[in-house]
């Protein structure tokens, strides 16, 4: 199963690998984890991702809330939370491909953010799962380049 | 007032009477402000692991935080794997070391070691310094997080000129910590306490276990009340080892692949296990998945990610050990355990312990039970790791006093500098490390430390010539192919008492055994025993 957490940290230098280090000595995947600042100066926000069986997940959950400089762990349902990504992507084009690229690219809401003679740099923000299918979708033009920011989750209402 | 002279301050304000450390030139300033604080005594131990051992022994029998100093680099990376071992045993130790400039730091200097990023997870949390006016905050934080929820270690890593600097302000330290991530829950949930009291009432057959936990939450008396009042018997981990005296009639053993086999049946036919402070890790129950198929289960911690980690599906209550006995002595519980209780004495006598020892040289089982037999009421014994410490384990007689081992991380050496930590606590107690010979060389450059500062401590050397344990591995799953596990004869220690001014004494049969015990128990001065033991002997 799948397990987000958006998890407060206190904004201090080490409180990141403390929390990577977790992950990587107890054997738990991270399968994205995204970090930055809220509106407290002092308080970072991160999204951790993480898949396994219910014991692991649970067990994640408990051992953030174990760490000094954790402040508040909340783990979020995915139906219940707005959870959005931003990519990256640069992919070549020819002149008679060109047009198609673009009208994916208007379809699924991604921007072109450069253009250079054989190559479109994109840009999208999205659900994982429409990244995933637009990365499909341009895959037969060549991806040159690619990065996915992570995600990032909040609780609804 | 700089930042070494704050320290100080932090540590008297602590009640700390006793640090355990060796300086260097990265904790010099600090070592210049305690030359002026007559009320802290300082041991210079003579390898920096043996400073984390010290205070291990001194925080368990004292029951407060101990602390242990040492420079940056190799000094503070020595300390590592005594912080791991405490760590894994959840002892309060402040662990001060040294470092580097703060102005040079990350570039590789003379004995730099980044030692937060290395203890990263054998503490329960670490400081960097960067500024002399955090100090005192900082020592309060520290104490506070190190001695409270589940115990451990806390690495506090000061550089040189942070020592040195001037506060800016005026030193006064904090009455009270305020740490918004760190709440540890001890206060016993009502709902939760309502369902362990029905399970508890439904329960023919219950049994308590009984871990490490206990003994690090001060709720022996609780617990021993607890099961006497209900007639529920007790069987316990190997760090769990002293909430019932071995000759009280709900004592069933210790559990687990080296403990008693009656305790294993006992846990085996019993209806409801009530797991308290215990880890459930590998040597205690080898397969968690079929126990919690076969029983019920109770899991009572402070740690909340011990619930469900080993073991589960369980009823969990996570508070501290006090408040929920006491929470239990003030329930509606109605039990009648008879029936249990004789069936858990037929058990124990029918069961047939299949352990012979060797009557060659001294048998170790008659050494322990006639050396803890012989010992004072209350006295504190130490087993080392190894074969050593699973007969001391096996064999102990508990009357009234405190067994301790390393039970987490097993770390060979242990033994010696813990007893040095527990005897200072109370120079009239006996304390008795109880080491192999293998133990003994791992730590015998602290016997400097006890001649110096004229320690009685009394170290009993179980002398096999092998690393026993791993050459007892060999034996069986390698086919006797002996692999790098011979001592040889040496130390002369008989020589080696000489060299450091302590008694000698020694057993080579059975029958010079109890004479010498004897005279090494009543020696008022730090002494060694060596008793030769067949290495044919094995632990099961």
């Amino acid at each position: 199963m799948k397990g987000i957490f958006s998890v407060l940290v206190e904004n201090k230098d080490g409180v990141l690998s403390g929390i990577s280090g977790l992950f990587a000595r107890r054997g738990y995947n991270i399968d994205s984890l995204a970090v930055g600042e809220t509106e407290r100066k002092d308080v970072s926000s991160m999204t951790i991702v993480s898949t396994g069986d219910q014991r692991t997940i649970d067990q994640i959950e408990k051992h953030l809330n174990k760490k000094v400089d954790v402040i508040k762990v909340r783990r979020l349902d995915e139906p219940r939370c707005v959870e959005l990504e931003t990519m990256l992507i640069k992919v070549s084009y020819s002149q008679t491909n060109r047009s198609s690229l673009i009208e994916i690219c208007s379809v699924m809401g991604a921007k072109i953010r450069h253009v250079s003679p054989k190559n479109m740099v994109i840009l999208i923000t999205d659900e994982p799962d429409t990244i995933n299918e637009f990365i499909e979708l341009v895959r037969s033009f060549g991806i040159l380049e690619l990065q996915r920011t992570g995600v990032i989750a909040m609780s609804k209402g | 007032m700089n930042g070494a002279e704050a320290m100080v301050k932090c540590l008297e304000a602590e009640g700390v009477t006793k640090i355990f450390g060796i300086p260097g030139v990265a904790i010099a300033p600090f070592y210049d402000a305690l030359y002026d604080a007559p009320s802290i005594e300082h041991i210079l131990v003579r390898q920096e692991q043996a400073a984390g051992h010290e205070a291990s022994g001194y925080a368990r029998v004292s029951r407060k935080t101990a602390v242990c100093v040492t420079s940056s680099g190799p000094g503070a990376t020595n300390l590592i794997t005594a912080l791991a071992t405490a760590y894994a045993d959840s002892i309060p130790i402040v662990a001060i070391t040294g470092q580097v400039n703060s102005a040079l730091l990350g570039r590789d200097v003379f004995q730099e070691a980044d030692m937060r990023g290395a203890t990263e997870s054998f503490v329960k949390y670490s400081y960097l310094v960067k500024n002399a006016d955090d100090i005192p905050r900082i020592f309060k934080e520290a104490f506070y997080i190190a001695s409270t929820g589940r115990k451990g270690p806390v690495l506090i890593d000061i550089p040189c000129d942070v020592q040195s600097a001037e506060l800016k302000r005026e030193f006064s330290y904090p009455e009270e910590v305020n740490l918004r991530g760190y709440k540890p829950n001890t206060k016993v949930n009502a709902q939760q306490l309502a369902k362990v009291v029905t399970a508890i009432n439904k329960a023919k057959k219950p049994l308590i276990c009984v871990g490490g936990g206990v003994i690090l939450g001060n709720g022996e008396e609780l617990v021993r009340a607890f099961c006497e009042k209900n007639q529920i018997p007790l069987v316990h981990t190997m760090m769990g080892m002293g909430v019932l005296p071995k000759a009280h009639p709900l004592y069933f053993g210790m559990l687990g692949n080296n403990g008693k086999p009656y305790a294993n049946r006992a846990v085996a036919n019993s209806d409801l296990l009530i797991v308290v402070g215990a880890r459930i890790a590998d040597r205690a129950v080898p397969k968690p998945e079929n126990l919690e198929k076969q029983v019920n289960i109770i899991h009572i911690d402070i740690d909340s990610a011990e619930i469900g980690k080993n073991l589960g599906p369980t009823i969990p209550l996570v508070a501290d050990v006090r408040l929920v006995f006491q929470a239990l002595l003030d329930s509606d519980i109605h039990l009648d355990t008879s029936a249990w209780l004789e069936q858990l004495e037929q058990i124990k006598h029918s069961t047939v312990d299949h352990r012979k020892f060797s009557d060659a040289l001294v048998n170790p089982m008659t050494l322990v039970q006639h050396l803890s037999e012989k010992m004072d009421d209350d006295a504190i014994y130490i087993a080392d790791v190894g074969q050593n410490q699973l007969w001391s384990a096996d064999n102990y007689i508990m009357k009234n006093g405190r067994f301790l081992t390393t039970g987490g991380m097993g770390t060979m050496g242990y033994s010696i500098p813990a007893a040095i930590g527990a005897k200072l606590v109370d120079p009239s107690r006996q304390v008795v490390a109880v080491c192999g010979d293998g133990d003994f060389q791992m730590s015998m450059f602290e016997l400097g430390t006890i001649a110096v500062n004229r320690i009685p401590v009394k170290i009993l050397v179980m002398r096999n010539t092998y690393l026993g344990l791993v050459r007892e591995h060999q034996e069986k799953k390698y086919h006797k192919r002996y692999s790098g596990v011979e001592l040889h004869k040496y130390p002369h220690y008989d020589k080696l008492a000489e060299a450091y001014d302590m008694d000698y004494f020694y057993a080579d049969s059975n029958e010079t055994l109890d004479g010498e015990l004897d005279r090494f128990l009543a020696c008022p001065g730090a002494c060694i025993m060596v008793c030769e033991i067949d290495s044919a002997n094995n632990t099961n």
